[in-house]
C-alpha cells in the first residue's frame, strides 16, 4: 500500500506523472481543465488563497533567520509542491527553485525513501546535494510531507541560500573545488527530523562542517519552521475546499499555466532557430598545484546554445558542443540549468499568477553526456555550478528578445547579458575568533540592458535576486566589521554602448580595517576577460566586464585621517595611483574571480559589476541622449567623441555640425579598416590552418571539436581536411 | 474578410516605438496589453515599410537596419533599409558584410571606455559587422580567433505565416527553413 492516491507508491505517482504527459501533451493528462472551467473565481481564490500561505510562511519565517542573505536581500523561498513534486505556488524570493524540487520528489522517490527511512506525517527531510536536485550546496532545503488522513497529498518547501558551505574557500560561491569532496558540506536527502521538529545531532553537522554555525543553524530552523506553518495553512485550506478539490485544483494549476505560456510564446514571438555563445575563464593553473594535478589548469568555457522555438510554441535548446565536465567547481545538473535558466523566462513570458514549475511542461534541453551540465562523474564538484549555468538565463532573454523585435513586440523585448559579483570572506580575529562571511551586494541592483526603444536603466534588476536593492551597508559592516565601505557608486562609461546604451554598472568600494590575525576575500564574478557576453544586440556592444581590484598596503587611513576625499570605485583608485594621490604596495586585477587574497589593514577592495549591454549601432544615438549623458557625467566628453561620434562643447551641449562630420569621418574609418567578408575570411582561415590560437583558446578548442556539431560547423567554416586538428 | 483592427495600441504608437521615440507612459501602455493586440505584426509591418526607401515586401525585421524580403523571382533576401542586399537569408548575412576586427587593448577600449573592464584580446577579439552600403555597425561579436561567424536567427518563415499568422505565404517550399551558411565559404573555397 502506497503513501499517494489511492495508495499508489510515490515512485509510481512520479513515473506516471511523466508517462502521462509524454502520452498526451497535456500536464497530468488534463486534456481538461473543469474546476478553472466551471467556476474561475472559486478557482482564483482557491491558488491566491495557496500563495498567500506560502507568503506568510516565508514573512514570519524569515525572522529566524540570522543571514543577512535571508533578511535583507531575499535568498529564500518557501513553495508547495504536489506529491509528485511540481511546485503549484510559492512565496516571492528565489523564485527559480520551484524547478529544482521536482527532481528531488523524484530522486526520493527513486531511492526508496517510501520504505526505508520511510515518508511519514511529521517527517522532515533535508537536501543540498547536486545530484539529487539541489543547484548547489548553498542552496539548502528542508521538505515537509502534507498528509490528509493516509494520503501524501502535497510537499511543503522552505529554501535559503546559506553563507558558507564548509568547503575549500569560505563563503558558498567558492570558484576552486576539484570535486564534491572539496565542494564543502554536501548532504544527499536525509530525514533529519520527526514531529515537525529537526533532530539535535542535526545542528552538531552545521556546527563541524561549516564556518557560520550560528547562520546555518537558525537558517536550518527558519527553513523548518516555514515549511511546518505553511504545512499546517494548508491543511486549512484543504478542509475550506475539500480534498478532492484540492487533489484535482493543484494540478489544473500546472496544466492551466503551461497552456497560458504556450499561448504567449504563439502570440509574441517567431518560431525558428536561435543562436547564443557564452564563453568565460576559470583559472585553477598555479593555484592547485601538485595536490589536484587534473586540476592544475585552466579552461576557456564553451557555452553555446541553438534555441528553438517549436511549431506548437514549445522552447528547446541544444548544448552540444558545451565544454566538457571536468575537475573544477563549475560543473551542474538540470536541475540547477532549470532553476537559474527559469529566471530568463519570467520576465519575457512565464510571468503568471503564480510561481509554478509549468515551464517543465514547455521547454526542454539537449544535455550531452559528458558535458559541463550531464558530468558522468558522480562526485563532479559543483559548488558554483551556478556561475555556467546562469549564463543561459540570458539565452531565453536575448533570443527571445530578437524573436519579440522581429514579431513587432519592442516593449517586451529585455535583452541582458550575464554579470554578478559576490565574495566570502574568512579570518581570524586579533583575539583568535574564528569568523567567516559573505556578500552579495553586487548580486542586486544591476542595470538593465538597453532595449530597441530606450535605455537601459542603473541599479534596477537582478534576474537572480528577487530583492533587487543592495539592503543597509551598515548591517553588512556589523557581520563584516573588516570591510568597511567607503563607495557605492554608478562609474561612468560603465555600460555597453549603443544606440540605446546598457545602463551604468555599480561599484563597490571597501577599506579593510583592523583585520586582526588574518582575512581572506575569494570573489566571485561572472565574467571573465572575453566580456559579458559574445553577441551584441543589433550593432550595440556587450556589457563592460566585471572588475575585481585590489590595492594592498595603501595609504587610505593617511588620507582619511587628514579629512580629504577618497577613491570610491575601481576607475578612480587607478586614476588615483596613477596621479599619485593614492600609494599601494602592489594591485590585483581581475576581470571576474579572483583566487583566495589575503587582505590586511588599508587594503583596499573594489568590485564592480552590473554593467549590461547596449542596442543598436551607437553612432546612432540622438545627440539629445548623448547630451544628458555627458551633462550628467554618466559619459565622458571623451567616450562620447570615440564611441558615440558626439563632439561636446565645455558647457556640455552637442555641437551638432562636427558631431555630424566627425559620424561620417567614423563612417569612413569603418570602411578602411574593415574587410570584405571573403577576403576577412581568407585572412581567418589562414589562421585557422596555422592554428594561430592562444594556449586558452586552443584547449577550448580541442575540447569542443570532439562534438559533432561544432566540428561540423566550425570544419564547414573554415573548409579544413578532414584530419585537421586544433 | 479583414480581420477588425485592434486600436488599443494604435500604428501611431507603434510607429513611435519603432523611433525610439515613444513615452515611457505609452510604452508601459503597450506592456499592458492583455491579451496583446494580436494585429500587432501587421501593424509593424505597416510601419516599416513606410520607412524604406524600397519597394519590396518586407517579410520579416531581423535587426534594427535588416529585413527579410520576398523578391518579385520567388528569392527571399536580407536587405539593409539602404536598399544593400545580403542574398538569400538561409545564409548567415554575416558573411555578405564588411567586417573590422578589433585585436589590441587600445582598439577595444576605443569603443568600451574603460580599459580595466575590457576584453582581453588572448581569448577574443572583438568583431564589428557593417553594412557595405551605408557602412552601419549591424553587429558585434567578442570570440575567439577561428569562431564561425553566429547566425542569430533563422526564422521559420512558413510555419509563421502559415501556422502563427493564418495567412500563407505564396512561395511556400519545404526548403525554406534550412541553414544554408556553409554555403558561402564552400564557394569561396572553389573561387579561390
Amino acid at each position: 500500500m502506497g503513501i499517494c492516491y489511492q495508495g499508489k507508491p510515490l515512485k509510481e505517482a512520479v513515473a506516471e506523472k511523466e508517462g502521462i504527459f509524454k502520452e498526451t501533451g497535456y500536464a497530468y493528462g488534463l486534456k481538461e481543465i473543469k474546476l478553472v472551467e466551471s467556476d474561475p473565481a472559486k478557482f482564483m481564490r482557491f491558488q491566491m488563497r495557496l500563495v498567500a500561505s506560502c507568503i506568510g510562511a516565508r514573512e514570519m519565517a524569515k525572522l529566524i533567520s540570522a543571514n543577512p542573505m535571508s533578511l535583507i536581500q531575499g535568498e529564500l523561498l518557501f513553495m508547495l509542491a504536489t506529491p509528485e513534486g511540481d511546485v503549484v505556488s510559492a512565496s516571492y524570493g528565489l523564485a527559480g527553485h520551484v524547478q529544482a524540487f521536482p527532481f528531488m520528489v523524484r530522486a526520493i522517490a527513486n531511492l526508496g525513501f517510501e520504505e526505508d527511512p520511510g515518508i511519514t506525517a511529521g517527517d522532515v527531510f533535508f537536501n543540498n546535494d547536486a545530484l539529487y536536485g539541489a543547484p548547489h550546496n548553498a542552496d539548502c532545503y528542508n521538505f515537509v510531507p502534507i498528509f490528509y488522513k493516509d494520503e501524501l497529498i502535497g510537499w511543503t518547501v522552505g529554501l535559503n541560500h546559506i553563507v558558507d558551505v564548509g568547503g575549500l574557500q569560505p563563503g558558498g560561491l567558492g570558484t576552486i573545488s576539484p570535486s564534491v569532496f572539496t565542494d564543502g558540506f554536501t548532504v544527499p536527502p536525509t530525514k533529519v527530523g520527526a514531529n515537525f521538529k529537526t533532530h539535535k545531532w542535526w545542528e552538531l553537522h552545521w556546527k563541524r562542517r561549516t564556518r557560520t554555525e550560528v547562520f546555518n543553524i537558525l537558517d536550518d530552523k527558519m527553513r523548518t519552521a516555514g515549511s511546518v506553518a505553511l504545512h499546517n495553512r494548508v491543511l486549512e485550506v484543504v478542509e475550506e475546499f475539500g480534498v478532492d478539490y484540492f487533489r484535482q485544483g493543484i494540478k489544473e494549476i500546472i496544466e492551466r499555466e503551461r497552456r497560458v505560456l504556450i499561448e504567449r510564446i504563439k502570440t509574441m514571438a517567431v518560431p525558428g532557430m536561435y543562436n547564443y555563445l557564452h564563453m568565460n575563464m576559470v583559472n585553477y593553473k598555479g593555484i592547485v598545484g601538485k595536490l589536484f594535478a587534473a586540476s592544475n589548469r585552466d579552461w576557456f568555457m564553451h557555452q553555446p546554445a541553438e534555441m528553438h522555438i517549436l511549431p506548437d510554441g514549445r522552447i528547446h535548446a541544444d548544448l552540444e558542443g558545451l565544454t566538457s565536465e571536468d575537475e573544477f567547481h563549475c560543473n551542474g545538473y538540470e536541475p540547477a540549468l532549470r532553476m537559474l535558466t527559469s529566471l530568463g523566462c519570467w520576465p519575457m513570458f512565464a510571468y503568471t499568477q503564480t510561481l509554478n514549475t509549468a515551464l517543465q511542461y514547455m521547454t526542454s534541453w539537449n544535455i550531452p553526456p559528458g558535458s559541463l551540465f550531464n558530468p558522468q562523474n558522480p562526485f563532479a564538484g559543483t559548488v558554483m555550478s551556478l556561475m555556467q549555468v546562469g549564463k543561459y538565463i540570458w539565452m531565453y532573454q536575448n533570443c527571445l528578445s530578437l524573436s519579440f523585435f522581429s514579431r513587432g513586440y519592442l516593449e517586451e523585448c529585455f535583452p541582458q547579458d550575464p554579470a554578478g559579483v559576490g565574495y566570502g570572506l574568512a579570518g581570524v580575529m586579533k583575539d583568535g575568533f574564528r569568523w567567516a562571511g559573505g556578500d552579495m551586494t553586487l548580486i542586486t541592483c544591476w542595470a538593465s540592458g538597453a532595449t530597441p526603444f530606450k535605455d537601459g536603466d542603473p541599479a534596477s534588476v537582478c534576474s537572480p535576486n528577487p530583492a533587487a536593492d543592495q539592503g543597509e551597508a551598515e548591517l553588512a559592516e556589523f557581520l563584516q566589521p573588516t570591510n568597511l565601505n567607503i563607495g557605492r557608486t554608478l562609474i561612468p562609461n560603465y555600460c555597453g554602448h549603443g544606440k540605446f546604451r546598457g545602463g551604468l554598472g555599480t561599484g563597490i568600494c571597501q577599506m579593510i580595517m583592523d583585520p586582526g590575525q588574518s582575512l581572506i576575500a575569494a570573489v566571485m564574478g561572472a565574467t571573465s576577460g572575453q566580456g559579458r557576453c559574445a553577441l551584441g544586440m543589433s550593432g550595440g556592444y556587450p556589457g563592460l566586464s566585471d572588475v575585481v581590484y585590489f590595492a594592498h598596503d595603501t595609504n587610505i587611513r593617511d588620507i582619511l585621517k587628514e579629512g580629504k576625499p577618497y577613491p570610491t570605485d575601481f576607475v578612480e583608485i587607478g586614476q588615483w595611483l596613477k596621479d599619485g594621490r593614492l600609494k599601494a604596495g602592489s594591485v590585483e586585477v581581475f576581470r571576474g574571480s579572483s583566487p583566495n587574497v589575503p587582505l590586511k589593514d588599508g587594503d583596499l577592495m573594489a568590485c564592480a559589476s552590473g554593467a549590461r549591454m547596449g542596442w543598436g549601432d551607437p553612432i546612432e544615438r540622438r545627440y539629445g541622449l548623448a547630451e544628458k549623458d555627458v551633462h550628467y557625467g554618466w559619459i565622458t566628453p571623451q567616450a562620447a567623441k570615440s564611441i558615440y561620434g558626439v563632439l561636446t562643447d565645455t558647457k556640455g551641449q552637442v555641437k551638432v555640425a562636427e558631431s555630424d562630420a566627425l559620424r561620417a569621418d567614423i563612417r569612413k574609418v569603418r570602411k578602411e579598416k574593415s574587410l570584405d567578408a571573403k577576403d576577412w575570411w581568407k585572412q581567418e582561415r589562414e589562421k585557422v590552418l596555422a592554428k594561430e590560437f592562444s594556449e586558452n583558446v586552443r584547449s577550448m578548442y580541442t575540447d569542443c571539436l570532439k562534438w559533432p556539431k561544432f566540428r561540423r560547423e566550425f570544419m564547414g567554416m573554415w573548409q579544413l581536411p578532414e584530419d585537421y586538428k586544433v | 474578410m479583414e480581420e477588425k483592427r485592434d486600436d488599443r495600441f494604435p500604428t501611431e504608437h507603434v510607429k513611435l516605438l519603432v523611433e525610439g521615440t515613444i513615452s515611457w507612459e505609452d510604452a508601459k501602455k503597450a506592456m499592458r496589453l492583455r491579451p496583446k493586440d494580436k494585429d500587432r505584426f501587421w501593424k509593424y509591418l505597416e510601419v516599416l515599410q513606410q520607412r524604406v526607401p524600397w519597394k519590396d515586401k518586407i517579410l520579416l525585421r531581423i535587426s534594427d537596419h535588416l529585413y527579410i524580403v520576398a523578391k518579385p523571382d520567388a528569392k527571399r533576401v536580407v536587405k539593409c533599409d539602404c536598399g544593400h542586399e545580403f542574398g538569400d537569408y538561409r545564409v548567415n548575412w554575416k558573411l555578405s558584410c564588411r567586417i573590422r576586427v578589433r585585436r589590441t587593448v587600445e582598439e577595444m577600449t576605443e569603443v568600451s571606455g574603460i580599459e580595466e573592464a575590457t576584453l582581453d584580446p588572448s581569448l577574443v577579439e572583438l568583431r564589428e559587422y557593417y553594412c557595405p552600403g551605408c557602412l552601419a555597425q549591424l553587429a558585434t561579436e567578442a570570440v575567439p580567433v577561428g569562431y564561425p561567424p553566429i547566425v542569430e536567427m533563422l526564422p521559420d518563415l512558413d510555419t509563421f505565416y502559415r501556422e502563427w499568422l493564418g495567412k500563407p505565404l505564396p512561395d511556400e517550399r519545404p526548403d525554406w527553413f534550412q541553414n544554408r551558411t556553409l554555403e558561402a565559404p564552400a564557394r569561396w573555397v572553389e573561387e579561390g
